[in-house]
C-alpha cells in the first residue's frame, strides 16, 4: 500500500479536466482507468488500426491530457473495485493487485446506459447505443446490416447518424417522447442557441438520410431465435404506456436500445458519501456542495458519475473540483480559486437549466415497467424472470438488498449495475410506493469481479506512462 | 449526452474488414482475422456472428449488449480462460476464442 495525495478515477472528461486543471498548479495526482486509452465512453478514442486510416482530429482534451502525461501518474486497464476507510482505494491491473489511499479522493467514474427489460432483449443483436457507436465509431465494425435504433433522449440521433455514415441502414429512429412535448420545449431551449443548433443539426441530418424518427412510439418486443430478426413498436401515451393494438414491426438484426444514462455511484457508496434521489440526472446521486465535495471529507464527484449532464458539464465540474482540490492543498490560494472557479460555476447554472428541460422530456415514464411479461429476465446475470422477481417481492423483497439476499438478483458478475434501477422501479410499482422510497443499492466490493490470484499478488503498482505511448496514440 | 463528440470518418471497407485484417485468431476453431486492436467482440461482430456465449441456467444464446464493460453478457473463453469479457479485451495473433457454455471450463495450464 502506498500514499497519493490525490487520487483520480477515471479519465473521461471529467477526470482529464481535474488532472489538467491540478498539474497547472504543480499537483501531481494519480489518474486511474479501467481502459487503454483516456477519453472515457463519450471521447473514445479510435484504436490504432482506425486510427491510421481515420481523418478525424483528436478531441482536444484528450490531446492536451497526454501531451500532459508525464506530469502526472497515469495507469491505464487498472480497474477500482472497492474502497475502504478511509479513502483506500482497492485496484487491480493485469492480475495484480493494490490499496491505495489518498489525501483526496475524485471519483470521476460516468455513466452507463439504463435499459429497462422487455420480451427479447437479451436476444443477441439486442445492444445499447453506446455499445453500438463503440463499434462504429473507435473499430469501424459495423454491429449489424440494418438496425432500429430505439428509446429516448438526443444521443439516439448521434448513434442513429453514426451508423447510417458507416452503412448501416437505420430504418428508424423510435424515441418515447411526443412530438408536441418536444415542440413545447423549444423556447425554453433558445437561450441555448448553440446547443439547439447542433441538435437540429442531427435532425437534419437523419432526415436527409431519409430515416423517419418516429416520436411518442416505444419499443415493445424483440424477436427471433438465436438472434434478433424483428423489432415490434407501437405508438405510447405520454405516460411511456404502449397501445398494443396498433403495433408495427421490422424486419431488422440489429436493435440499438437505451432510455438515458444511469451514473455510477458505487464508489462513492462505499466511500461513505450521502447519496440523494434526482430521477431527471438518473436516480441516486452523491450529495455535493458547490465545488462538489461529497459528505465524506476529502472524496469528491465530478461528472456524469454525479448526476447525468454530458460530456460538456463534466469537462467544467473536473474543473471545478481539481481547482477546489488545489485550494485544499493550498496549491492555489483563494484569489486564484476565485477567479478561476466563478465562471464555472456561471457557466455550469446556464447548463443546468438547458438540461433541465430536457431531462423532463426525455424522462424515465412509468409505461417502461409494463413492457417485461412474466417470463421476461429482469436480472441477465443470474437469468431471473420478472414473475420470479415479483414472488420475491410478495414474500417480503420489498427493498433491494432484502430481494438480493431471497432471489440472486443482482450477485452476478456485473454485481446489480444492469439490473437494479429497473428492479427499483418494479419494487415501486408492486407496493405502492415512490423510487426514492425503494431506497439504492448496495454494492459491496468487489463491485467488478477480480480473481483470487490477482487478491493474492498484492504489490505496489505503480503508474505506466509509457503505455500510451506503446499504443501509438501520442504521434501527431 | 452531449452531441459534441467528434467522431473519425471510418475509411474502413467495412463488409470485406474480417477478411483484410492482420491479426489471426481462432473462434470455436475456425480461423478469423481482425484489425489491430480490434476487441474480441468487435472482431467477431466483424464476421457476422453474433453468439458469444450459451447462459447456464436457460441455455440461452447472449452477445454484445453495453460494449463498455459493465453488463458482463459478452463473455468467452480465452486460450483455456472463461469469463473473459469479449468487449474489452484486445485481440491478438495466435488468440484461440471460445464460446462459453455456462460457467465455463477452466482447462489445466501447460
Amino acid at each position: 500500500m502506498s500514499d497519493r495525495r490525490v487520487i483520480i478515477v477515471g479519465a473521461g472528461p471529467a477526470g482529464m479536466s481535474a488532472a489538467l486543471a491540478m498539474v497547472r498548479a504543480g499537483v501531481r495526482p494519480l489518474v486511474i482507468d479501467d481502459n487503454p486509452r483516456p477519453g472515457g465512453q463519450i471521447y473514445r478514442q479510435p484504436t490504432p488500426a482506425t486510427q491510421a486510416v481515420s481523418t478525424a482530429t483528436k478531441n482536444p482534451l484528450v490531446h492536451e491530457f497526454l501531451q500532459q502525461q508525464d506530469k502526472f501518474e497515469w495507469m491505464v486497464e487498472t480497474t477500482a473495485w472497492g474502497i475502504f476507510p478511509t479513502r483506500r482505494l482497492a485496484i487491480t491491473r493485469h492480475a495484480q493487485s493494490d490499496i491505495v489511499a489518498a489525501e483526496h479522493l475524485l471519483l470521476a467514474p460516468g455513466a452507463y446506459e439504463y435499459l429497462p427489460p422487455f420480451p427479447g432483449w437479451t436476444l443477441p443483436g439486442v445492444m445499447t447505443p453506446g455499445g453500438a457507436q463503440s463499434l462504429v465509431k473507435s473499430m469501424g465494425v459495423m454491429p449489424g446490416k440494418r438496425a432500429l435504433v430505439a428509446g429516448s433522449g438526443p444521443f439516439l440521433l448521434v448513434v442513429a447518424e453514426q451508423l447510417h455514415r458507416a452503412g448501416v441502414e437505420v430504418p428508424a429512429v423510435v424515441e418515447m417522447a411526443g412530438t408536441g412535448e418536444v415542440w413545447g420545449a423549444l423556447p425554453r431551449l433558445l437561450r441555448h442557441p448553440r446547443l439547439l443548433w447542433e441538435g437540429a443539426a442531427y435532425h437534419r441530418r437523419l432526415r436527409r438520410a431519409g430515416i423517419p424518427l418516429l416520436r411518442g412510439h416505444v419499443l415493445i418486443e424483440a424477436r427471433g431465435a438465436g438472434e434478433v430478426r424483428e423489432a415490434v413498436i407501437a405508438p405510447c401515451d405520454e405516460n411511456g404506456n404502449p397501445d398494443r393494438g396498433r403495433t408495427r414491426t421490422f424486419a431488422v438484426d440489429t436493435i440499438c436500445a437505451g432510455y438515458g444514462f444511469v451514473p455510477r455511484v458505487q464508489l462513492a457508496q462505499m466511500a461513505g458519501c450521502r447519496l440523494l434521489f434526482v430521477d431527471a440526472i438518473g436516480g441516486w446521486v452523491p450529495l455535493v456542495n458547490d465545488e462538489l465535495e461529497t459528505s465524506a471529507t476529502g472524496v469528491w464527484v465530478a461528472g456524469d458519475g454525479g448526476g447525468v449532464a454530458g460530456a460538456l458539464v463534466a469537462e467544467l465540474e473536473g474543473a471545478l473540483s481539481g481547482h477546489a482540490i488545489c485550494r485544499r492543498l493550498g496549491a492555489i490560494d483563494q484569489g486564484s480559486y476565485d477567479r478561476l472557479c466563478k465562471p464555472i460555476q456561471r457557466q455550469l447554472a446556464r447548463l443546468a437549466k438547458f438540461r433541465a428541460v430536457l431531462d423532463r422530456v426525455f424522462r424515465i415514464r412509468p409505461g417502461l415497467t409494463t413492457l417485461a411479461d412474466a417470463n421476461t429476465i429482469v436480472c441477465r446475470c443470474e437469468e431471473l424472470a420478472r414473475s420470479e422477481v415479483e414472488a420475491g417481492v410478495a414474500v417480503g423483497g420489498t427493498d433491494l438488498p432484502t430481494l438480493k439476499v431471497m432471489t440472486r438478483l443482482g450477485m452476478g458478475p456485473c454485481q446489480g449495475l444492469m439490473c437494479w434501477p429497473a428492479t427499483a422501479r418494479l419494487i415501486a410499482e408492486r407496493t405502492g410506493r415512490s423510487v426514492e422510497a425503494v431506497g439504492p443499492w448496495s454494492p459491496r466490493p468487489p463491485i467488478m469481479p477480480v480473481t483470487l490470484g490477482a487478491l493474492i499478488d498484492n504489490r505496489p503498482l505503480l503508474g505506466e506512462n509509457d503505455t500510451v505511448k506503446r499504443d501509438g496514440i501520442t504521434s501527431r | 449526452m452531449s452531441s459534441s463528440n467528434r467522431e473519425p470518418a471510418i475509411a474502413f471497407d467495412l463488409a470485406n474488414r474480417s477478411v483484410t485484417g492482420t491479426v489471426k485468431f481462432t473462434f470455436d476453431g475456425q480461423e478469423l482475422r481482425a484489425h489491430e486492436g480490434d476487441t474480441i467482440a468487435a472482431a467477431i461482430l466483424a464476421t457476422g456472428e453474433r453468439c458469444l456465449r450459451v447462459t447456464s441456467r436457460r441455455s440461452e444464446p447472449r452477445g454484445l449488449f453495453c460494449g463498455m464493460g459493465v453488463c458482463f453478457d459478452c463473455l468467452v473463453q480465452v486460450d483455456g480462460r472463461p469469463n473473459v469479457q469479449a468487449c474489452r479485451t484486445t485481440v491478438t495473433n495466435g488468440m484461440r476464442v471460445e464460446t462459453q457454455h455456462g460457467a465455463g471450463v477452466v482447462e489445466p495450464g501447460p
